[in-house]
């Protein structure tokens, strides 16, 4: 057991566990937040996309005890952010979203692109998005939806 | 239950190996899957963990005696932005996995786990990358390519982490990466390679080729290039047949899930052939 | 015309892209249990013991001596059991479920069991057939008597997996007799009978709730009946709420998939080198259990000519069993594979007989009027010349093929020109489901969609609450249409055969009609509709004669490619489509359909690669079974075509599988224009292709 200290949401919280848990079962167990999902457990979905210090994570494969003294932000927080209403907006107007189970993450990678490259091209958007697997859309809507995000948030990120 | 530890810093990190024959764990990209248990249940780890991947001292990218040095806890994604990193390493991460496990996996990682289809030690083969090991006491340099041993065994020893990858400054007038995978992004090599060569007044100055996913250890032949020095490029062109014979002797792939022997055999070949022909 | 077609936010979107939206993992009782399945480890053969360990209290094991009524998973025939008794037919056959309230403790008891098989001769090839169905059309004996020559290929295709993000799963309680399952489904009575006939109990002590489903394309259609007969057994005997979701490698080696066909086409051609007749033998793997593999066969066979006019067929077909997983549902339902082999065989007769690719495939197109494979009739107007001169058009088709031709090019442009029928195969809809809705307003005057359809993210719930909205002419806020719960919306079919929004779609139009002309401000109304067969639809199963599908939706891919000349990768650099779905209920969720459609269908022909070695799957995860990321998707651009179907509300006919079945010959035939080899099988993998290019085929 060991004592893990982290920003959570933009609270400072502590957890006393195993350092080896998978920080996604913390996540959706310990800290009942549904909003990253497990996909395929292996780090190559992306549905478990959380940021760290900003950037996108799979938490699904990352062990808690790399989250110790970090940032941590998941989709319940980031949902209510300007950026996100940017991004909400360019998702429902592009028609992206089908079964949904991969767009928290989607929504995640977006954020984390945009944080990195506030202008970047298709094919950077492609890339940014290369960790979330959709298999309903095709990904051309969702690509779009970042364009038009990047377009309409001017200055936000 | 198994005691893992989270180490302040890199001095504590190495008294707890000193005592114990801890695990050394950097972003867990391949542990973590490796161990992976029943949802929600701890990963099935045997050993101890020790947690280095936040260890800020082991994090940098700098120059130093001619040198690039890589702190070994760097990620993958600040070296895929960081001015230093050279162009053919660049190059390699620019297409591993996604930027969510490029920020979370570390050149140390990769070496330790020393798959036979690791993408970046292409690139660290090809420099002639070099790690250094250190442990409470004693400190050592080893080449990569000597470290790798074979499929997830390297000459580490039980009391000893990385701590630096050290790259020798190198220029190349042409270096070329082709990644072979399942798809064009987010992919286990089938087969990759590394070409570089210095080429001066139509002469080949430098010549380093690399293979992976073809055998159980990376290929590089350092016999076969230096064959090829000081020739002009068109020598190398009209010899093709030579120098791919050279290199079929040491490619010795599989059948697996991804692909197949011939396949990867022939591949490879077509991958030194069109690079030579670049030249 | 009707506007229908303009996009609206869909209804569900900001619960979705929040992270608010609650799939079954997601969903946590108190108390709850969890139950883990145990298999078996070979691929055939009997079980000769099995050892528990001392089980910890809490602890139990369910196997198949706990249920109450039929040991078998209720579908077509009766060879799926719910747990295995003595023989085991498949590896990662279920055996017992482990239940406990401590995952830890469950685990460790998986761990201890022993069991201990006799083993037998596992058969992996296409040899033992269960079902074997076979019709005509015309005369094909004589017309391959009178024949000046004929030309026979054999075409292959493998696996292909839902891949769906989220696994398979269900939660369940049981309150007295009453067992309540939520689960990722798409068919939610299809799992309350299975579930009925294996506790052997009154329907009204199942009630099955239709969890968010995290993608399903068919992969959810009969495969959880299974796990729901599964956990209800278990609800019974351990009477506490209990969670069962799969693993993702487990969900990837032991649920169904696309089934892997070898197709064997035959053609007579006459002295004006038509094609008079076509012989056709349609094998599909149904792995160990037949499940719904006749029903795929079937709409397979009816593809057999796809969007040609053939005027004398002999199709046969077979389901072969093998000792590996099952094989079922998958968007496309055995079109997919037969429009492979359709389209690859036009191309390749045509290359026999020295034609224009095009021309010659234009002279055989079905129109108007035509009689159906089944001898029965195209009956609404077919667009396909114009879509066809639209997709050339759009993707400068006629020129880039000049250009590509050419020897070394290593560039392709394939095309596909295919149907779909839509809805159940033949007599299904009218004999076996039955389709009912219901619709009630409320005293605030919202009008409740009281249905058994299931939105697994192909826009349902937007649709068809659409459709009610325009039918009563009152805004879509005051229409509601819940995830189907068996306790309160009647059966109405499961979703599943492009059905929808033309079948069920159909009923809540003529249902909030009925409400329309009855409408009473502040009064509590409800309506009833039940499907009927159009009059002129006949369908005879035992000849496999008459009118299969009331209504066909037709398309046309064009597909660009370039293949690397040192490795043989394809990277698909284009995709442009057009397609007739009647009408179109929402531009964007069509769109949608048809990117993602698209995106499976051509990676089915080129990059989805699973196999099986001694019977397990070797491609059993995320990292192994290769599905496209975004940046291996092409940029689409999709043209819609309006041609509404008398029936189906506002004219709108299937359009879920459509966009998939022409994917795959649209990529391989492009392959083979950059390559200038033949393909044969798919997906074309490089390997394949090095095999190709290595050899003296053209």
């Amino acid at each position: 057991m060991t004592t893990i200290k982290f920003t959570f949401n933009g609270k400072a919280i502590e957890l006393t566990t195993d350092p080896s848990r998978r920080f996604l079962d913390v996540l959706r167990n310990d800290l009942r937040h549904t909003g990253p999902k497990e996909g395929c457990g292996e780090g190559e979905c992306g549905a478990c996309a959380v940021l760290i210090n900003g950037h996108i994570v799979n938490s699904c494969i990352l062990p808690l005890a790399n989250v110790h003294q970090q940032e941590v932000m998941t989709i319940e927080a980031f949902s209510k952010t300007k950026r996100y209403a940017i991004i909400e907006e360019a998702f429902i107007h592009e028609g992206s979203v089908q079964c949904g189970i991969c767009i928290p993450g989607m929504i995640i990678a977006t954020e984390s692109l945009l944080n990195k490259n506030p202008d970047p091209t298709e094919s950077e958007i492609r890339i940014g998005l290369s960790g979330n697997l959709c298999r309903c859309t095709g990904y051309n809507m969702i690509v779009k939806a970042v364009q038009r995000a990047k377009e309409r948030g001017r200055g936000l990120w | 239950m198994v005691e893992h530890v989270i180490p302040k810093n890199l001095e504590e990190a190495l008294k707890y190996l000193n005592a114990k024959p801890y695990k050394v764990i950097a972003g867990g990209t391949d542990l973590m899957v490796q161990h992976r248990a029943w949802s929600a249940l701890s990963p099935n780890f045997k050993t101890p963990l020790l947690f280095c991947f936040n260890l800020n001292a082991l994090k940098y990218i700098k120059v130093q005696n001619d040198e690039i040095a890589i702190g070994s806890m760097t990620d993958l994604e600040t070296l895929l932005d960081h001015p230093l990193t050279p162009e053919i390493l660049r190059k390699v991460i620019s297409v591993m996995a996604s930027p969510a496990i490029r920020k979370v996996s570390t050149l140390s990682g990769n070496i330790i786990n020393a798959s036979p289809a690791a993408d970046s030690l292409l690139a660290l083969y090809a420099l002639d990358a070099k790690v250094v090991c250190r442990s409470l006491h004693t400190e050592r340099e080893v080449l990569v390519s000597e470290m790798v041993l074979g499929p997830r065994k390297t000459q580490l020893k039980a009391h000893e982490i990385i701590t630096e990858i050290r790259i020798p400054k190198t220029s190349f007038t042409h270096t070329t990466f082709v990644k072979v995978g399942g798809r064009l992004a987010d992919a286990i090599s089938k087969v990759a390679f590394v070409g570089c060569a210095q080429i001066v007044n139509n002469q080949v100055k430098d010549l380093r080729i690399v293979l992976n996913a073809v055998s159980a250890t990376l290929i590089r032949q350092k016999a076969i290039e230096s064959q090829w020095l000081n020739k002009a490029p068109n020598v190398l062109q009209s010899q093709m047949d030579t120098i791919l014979e050279a290199y079929e002797a040491y490619i010795q792939p599989i059948d697996d899930q991804r692909s197949n022997k011939y396949y990867r055999k022939q591949t490879a070949l077509n991958l030194i052939k069109q690079f030579i022909n670049t030249l | 015309m009707s506007t229908i077609n303009r996009s609206v936010p869909k209804v569900d979107a900001k619960d979705k892209i929040s992270g608010k939206m609650l799939y079954v993992s997601d969903l946590h009782i108190d108390g709850m249990y969890y139950a883990k399945t145990v298999r078996s480890t070979i691929s055939k053969g009997f079980i000769k013991s099995i050892t528990l360990p001392e089980l910890p209290e809490e602890v139990t094991v369910v196997d198949y001596r706990d249920i109450p009524g039929k040991n078998n998973v209720k579908m077509i025939f009766e060879d799926w059991p719910v747990f295995a008794e003595k023989a085991i037919s498949h590896y990662g056959e279920p055996i017992m479920l482990v239940v406990g309230p401590n995952k830890a403790i469950v685990q460790d008891v998986v761990n201890e069991i022993d069991i201990q098989y006799t083993l037998a001769e596992p058969v992996f090839d296409m040899v033992n057939s269960v079902v074997d169905y076979h019709f005509t059309k015309g005369n094909p004996e004589s017309a391959f008597k009178n024949a000046k020559r004929t030309i026979k290929y054999t075409y292959e295709t493998g696996y292909q997996e839902q891949a769906y993000i989220e696994p398979q799963g269900f939660i369940g309680t049981i309150e007295g007799n009453k067992v309540h399952l939520t689960g990722s489904i798409q068919a939610p009575y299809y799992v309350k009978n299975a579930v009925v006939e294996t506790l052997a109990c009154d329907p009204s002590d199942v009630r099955i709730v239709q969890a968010n489903v995290g993608g399903a394309f068919g992969g959810k259609e009969e495969f959880p009946s299974l796990i729901g007969c599964q956990l209800a057994v278990a609800l019974k005997k351990v009477k506490k709420p209990i969670k069962l979701i799969y693993e993702r490698e487990e969900d990837m080696e032991v649920t169904t998939k696309r089934h892997p066909a070898k197709i064997t086409m035959e053609a007579a051609i006459d002295e004006n080198h038509h094609i008079s007749a076509i012989k056709a033998h349609v094998g599909i793997d149904g792995g160990a259990f037949t499940g719904l593999s006749s029903v795929v066969l079937s709409r397979a066979m009816i593809a057999a000519t796809s969007a040609y006019t053939i005027a004398h067929l002999q199709v046969d077909g077979d389901v072969y069993l093998t000792n590996t997983v099952p094989n079922g549902a998958f968007r496309g339902f055995g079109a997919p594979q037969m429009i492979f082999a359709v389209e690859m065989f036009m191309n390749h007769i045509a290359k026999d007989l020295s034609k224009d690719l095009h021309a010659y495939r234009l002279n055989h197109l079905a129109k108007q009027h035509d009689l159906t494979t089944t001898s029965g009739t195209f009956r609404d107007p077919i667009l396909m010349p114009q879509m066809i001169e639209k997709a050339c058009e759009m993707s400068d088709y006629h020129h880039k093929k000049t250009l590509y031709e050419r020897p070394g090019s290593y560039k392709g442009i394939g095309m596909s020109w295919f149907l779909h029928g839509c809805g159940f195969t033949g007599s299904g809809e009218a004999e076996h489901i039955k389709a009912k809705v219901k619709l009630r307003k409320d005293e605030q005057d919202n009008v409740h969609l009281m249905i058994a359809a299931v939105d697994m993210g192909q826009g349902a719930k937007t649709t068809l609450m659409k459709v009610a909205a325009e039918v009563l002419k009152r805004p879509l806020e005051t229409i509601h249409f819940d995830n189907p719960d068996t306790d309160q919306v009647p059966d109405s079919g499961p979703t599943v055969a492009s059905r929808t929004a033309m079948v069920v779609g159909g009923l809540v139009a003529r249902a909030a009609k009925q409400i329309k002309d009855n409408w009473v401000d502040g009064k509590v109304q409800t309506v009833h509709e039940s499907y009927k067969q159009p009059e002129y639809m006949s369908w005879d199963q035992a000849t496999f004669t008459g009118d299969a599908y009331p209504a066909y939706s037709w398309g046309v891919n064009v597909v660009e490619v370039e293949v690397d000349k040192a490795s043989y990768e394809v990277t698909v650099k284009n995709i442009w489509s057009v397609y007739d779905v009647g009408k179109s209920l929402d531009d964007n969720i069509v769109l949608g359909q048809a990117d993602g459609g698209t995106a499976q269908g051509v990676a089915y022909g080129y990059l989805e690669v699973m196999r099986h070695k001694d019977g397990k799957i070797v491609n059993k995860n995320m990292t192994d079974y290769v599905i496209p990321t975004a940046v291996d998707m092409a940029k689409t651009e999709t043209v819609l075509f309006d041609n509404p179907f008398a029936l189906g509300p506002y004219g709108a006919k299937g359009a879920g599988e459509l966009t998939l079945v022409g994917g795959a010959p649209a990529v391989a035939t492009a392959i083979e224009m950059a390559i200038n080899k033949r393909i044969y099988k798919i997906p074309a993998t490089p390997e394949y292709l090095m095999e190709l290019i290595h050899s003296d085929n053209n």
